[in-house]
């Protein structure tokens, strides 16, 4: 049968040359795992294309409708499995993994000096698509319209308003107005989904043109007669290992999605003067360096616009044949510093967000009842039900109040603040304190109404 | 050997005269001539392989070989340098393969067989290629299925919503369009649908147009059945036939659907044209105040029986 189909195929589209011209592909110096990153990210963004349309089938590009779109993926089952759930955890953890992976993409190919000539247009093919990565990380951000999203959206393109000279115009152009608003929704949603997957397919067809081009570098030591003396091919022993490493990405975006599914919280506010946004991890260096260089217009524009240099005329200024990281000091001593810097920069960031508290949602569940049984709703609103006397308490989970300064809050108001009015719930146990405290630690958060179950 | 043959580990390997030569340790599988080759038998003092074609039988017990003392001792020492391991689902369709229970090693050497039908290391390799794509994309694309299909299946529900009209206002035997608001669902939005069912109003259970023509052909679900009136039949406005708005024409006492020319009768039977199946009757419920309620329900389309949409 499967030699059947072959003949046939062979006859019309001559299915063996294709794939002998798509497989035989010989690796100077043989198979490693080291060349697997490149793999690793062209698996990654396929992955993010496939749960991307996904996500798009049920997706509704407009403030008004945003946030309640991804609560409904976020509370689809099928047959009692939360597949959409899955499908957005895999999106979102894949767009993480897939920064790591063109960053240690990136790492290896500078390492291994396989950026220089005759390879120097693939690397700025590379930087290119190392910037469309970045784009797509940061349109994705707003589309959930969350005051995450929203927060994060309104820091990131005043940045871009920093920009001498065109800034300003540039981010009216990409706000599509003064404010953030439907437009900037409907700009950022056609930038994620139709302009960069479009460039994206383009820029890396011509990457893997030019790779088939000049071939792949092969290894950094060894003399050409020994590399092609012990040259493979890239069917099977790199396929295997490439198909190996995806498998391991696979599992890890997985388990990620299943056990870390990203949040979801309440839906942008722009009134919310409390919020104190934080960006993705990989921005978490530059939120430092803002906090540190003065003016900002150095970290902003400075900064990135440095590294896009150093990327793009470094295959150019670097021209010296010798490949060896050994023998290239300072360029990589140089580099792994920088690296060095991000990462303590990145740590220091972290270490400076408030810390939101780990909700237990059995304890949630336990402290909701407490909640709405020990009257805090007389003072209290929550979603719009409730009081007017004390503070609206609907997005009290994104202060970043520890547990411990929430419990002493129900017993001892005036402890957290002297002209509190607040009654001192001293009939509470410990554990109703845990159990509210954990309560009022998601408001905001999570627990978001199910809308699959909606009755017309 | 053709037929299926169960090899365990550690079961006793005996000699021409039935002493016990050692116990069975691996089974030699050939990859070029892709079958067995040997078994690799453990004395007390030494790994020896011996030919499968010195074994006589091979049973879950024991294995019986027609070796004596000297050919044991003639027989090759096992060098592990010379084999390779492999998974136990690497053996081809055939051997059957107890998991954790047999050890299967592969020859080093390809030539024996010629490389024509061997199972040679590219091959597996490429076997391993396959097997973890089609791991990954089996596990992606099940979960999409499931995706799509979650709204795919989302019930269309609906409940009972009063039109705001009396039943005594209504003319009788003559059908009147009433529309209502209401609400459809549709994933994560609610849209105020403005909607419309036939009226018709009877004298009673002596009115000869008071059972519907779907009560007449018993194609009514329970619900329908439990909730129908005589003195009122309600219409879906949606023709049976491809979705259509059949329309009351009054000289003629026909609904005709102006779409494919269905033909209907008062009672919803069909006189003519391609629908498959009457008008379809809603359940209604009437107060004692004569108010009118409904459920809007929906029906697949182009088929003779009367399913309800969920």
């Amino acid at each position: 049968m499967g030699q059947k189909i072959l003949a046939y195929l062979e006859e019309r589209v001559r299915i063996r040359a294709l794939m002998s011209f798509l497989l035989d592909e010989p690796i100077p110096g043989g198979s490693r795992w080291a060349y697997i990153p490149g793999s690793m990210v062209l698996f990654v963004l396929i992955l993010q294309f496939v749960t991307g349309m996904m996500l798009a089938f049920y997706y509704g590009g407009t403030p008004d409708h945003a946030w309640d779109s991804v609560n409904y993926i976020d509370h689809l089952t099928y047959r009692g499995f939360p597949v959409g759930r899955l499908i957005r955890g895999i999106h979102f953890w894949g767009s993480s993994i897939m920064v790591i992976a063109v960053g240690l993409h990136l790492l290896q190919v500078f390492l291994w000096g396989a950026y220089k000539r005759p390879r120097e247009i693939m690397w700025l093919i590379g930087t290119v698509l190392f910037a469309l990565t970045m784009i797509a990380a940061f349109s994705g951000y707003l589309l959930p319209w969350d005051e995450r999203a929203y927060w994060g959206t309104i820091v990131g393109t005043n940045m871009i308003g920093l920009v001498p000279v065109v800034g300003e115009i540039l981010k009216a152009a990409i706000r599509g107005g003064v404010g953030l608003g439907a437009l900037t929704l409907s700009h950022f949603f056609t930038i994620h989904t139709m302009i960069l997957p479009t460039l994206f397919i383009l820029f890396v067809i011509l990457h893997m043109v030019i790779f088939r081009r000049v071939g792949p570098a092969g290894p950094f030591s060894g003399s050409p007669e020994q590399n092609e003396a012990t040259k493979d091919t890239f069917y099977p022993r790199q396929v295997l290992m490439d198909s190996f490493g995806m498998l391991g990405v696979f599992i890890l975006i997985l388990v990620l999605a299943l056990f870390r599914p990203p949040g979801l919280e309440s839906v942008a506010n722009p009134s919310n003067a409390a919020y104190s946004p934080t960006p993705a991890w990989y921005f978490d260096w530059i939120f430092q360096l803002l906090k540190m260089v003065r003016p900002e217009i150095v970290g902003v524009v400075g900064l990135p616009v440095l590294i896009g240099i150093v990327l793009v005329f470094l295959p150019f200024i670097d021209k010296k044949p010798v490949r060896s990281p050994f023998r290239r000091p300072i360029s990589v001593l140089s580099t792994l510093f920088i690296l060095g810097a991000m990462l303590i920069l990145s740590l220091m960031a972290e270490h400076g967000y408030k810390k939101l508290v780990d909700v237990d949602r059995a304890s949630m569940q336990r402290g909701q009842v407490v909640f709405n049984h020990s009257g805090c709703l007389g003072c209290h609103a929550v979603f719009g039900k409730g009081g007017k006397i004390g503070p609206d308490l609907s997005e009290e989970g994104l202060v970043g109040h520890p547990l411990s300064w929430l419990e002493v809050q129900f017993v001892n108001s005036k402890a957290n603040f002297p002209d509190s009015i607040m009654p001192n719930f001293t009939f509470l146990t410990k554990q109703q304190q845990h159990d509210l405290a954990m309560y009022l630690s998601s408001l905001g958060r999570m627990g978001w109404p199910d809308p699959t179950k909606a009755q017309p | 050997m053709r037929e299926e043959v169960t090899y365990r580990v550690g079961i006793p390997v005996m000699d021409l005269r039935g002493e016990t030569l050692g116990r069975m340790e691996k089974v030699l599988f050939s990859a070029s001539l892709h079958h067995v080759t040997g078994i690799v038998v453990r004395s007390l003092e030494s790994l020896r392989i011996i030919d499968l074609d010195r074994v006589n039988s091979v049973t879950a017990s024991e294995i019986r070989t027609s070796l004596t003392e000297s050919d044991w001792h003639a027989s090759p020492i096992f060098d592990p340098s010379q084999y390779e391991e492999v998974p136990p689902w690497f053996f081809p369709p055939g051997y059957r393969i107890e998991m954790g229970a047999l050890m299967t090693i592969k020859p080093l050497d390809v030539r024996l067989g010629g490389e024509a039908g061997a199972l040679s290391r590219r091959a597996f390799m490429g076997r391993s290629v396959g097997i973890v794509a089609a791991a990954i994309g089996l596990t992606l694309l099940v979960p999409i299925g499931g995706y799509i299909m979650a709204a795919a299946t989302t019930p269309v529900t609906d409940t009972w919503r009063d039109l705001g009209v009396k039943l005594l206002d209504l003319p009788v035997d003559e059908p009147v369009q009433k529309a209502f608001r209401a609400v459809a669902v549709s994933g994560w939005m609610r849209v105020p649908e403005e909607r419309s069912v036939w009226l018709i109003r009877h004298t009673g259970e002596s009115d000869r147009w008071s059972r519907s023509a779907d009560q007449t052909k018993n194609i009514d679900s329970p619900l329908e059945r439990r909730n129908s009136d005589p003195r009122l039949t309600v219409l879906s406005p949606i023709c049976p036939h491809l979705g259509c708005a059949p329309q009351w024409h009054n000289g003629q006492k026909l609904f005709i659907c102006p779409c494919h020319h269905s033909v209907y009768e008062l009672n919803g039977k069909r006189v003519s044209g391609p629908a498959p199946r009457p008008m379809d009757q809603l359940p209604v419920r009437i107060g004692p105040d004569g108010s009118i309620s409904v459920i809007y329900e929906q029906f697949a389309i182009g088929i003779a029986a009367k399913v309800r949409l969920a």
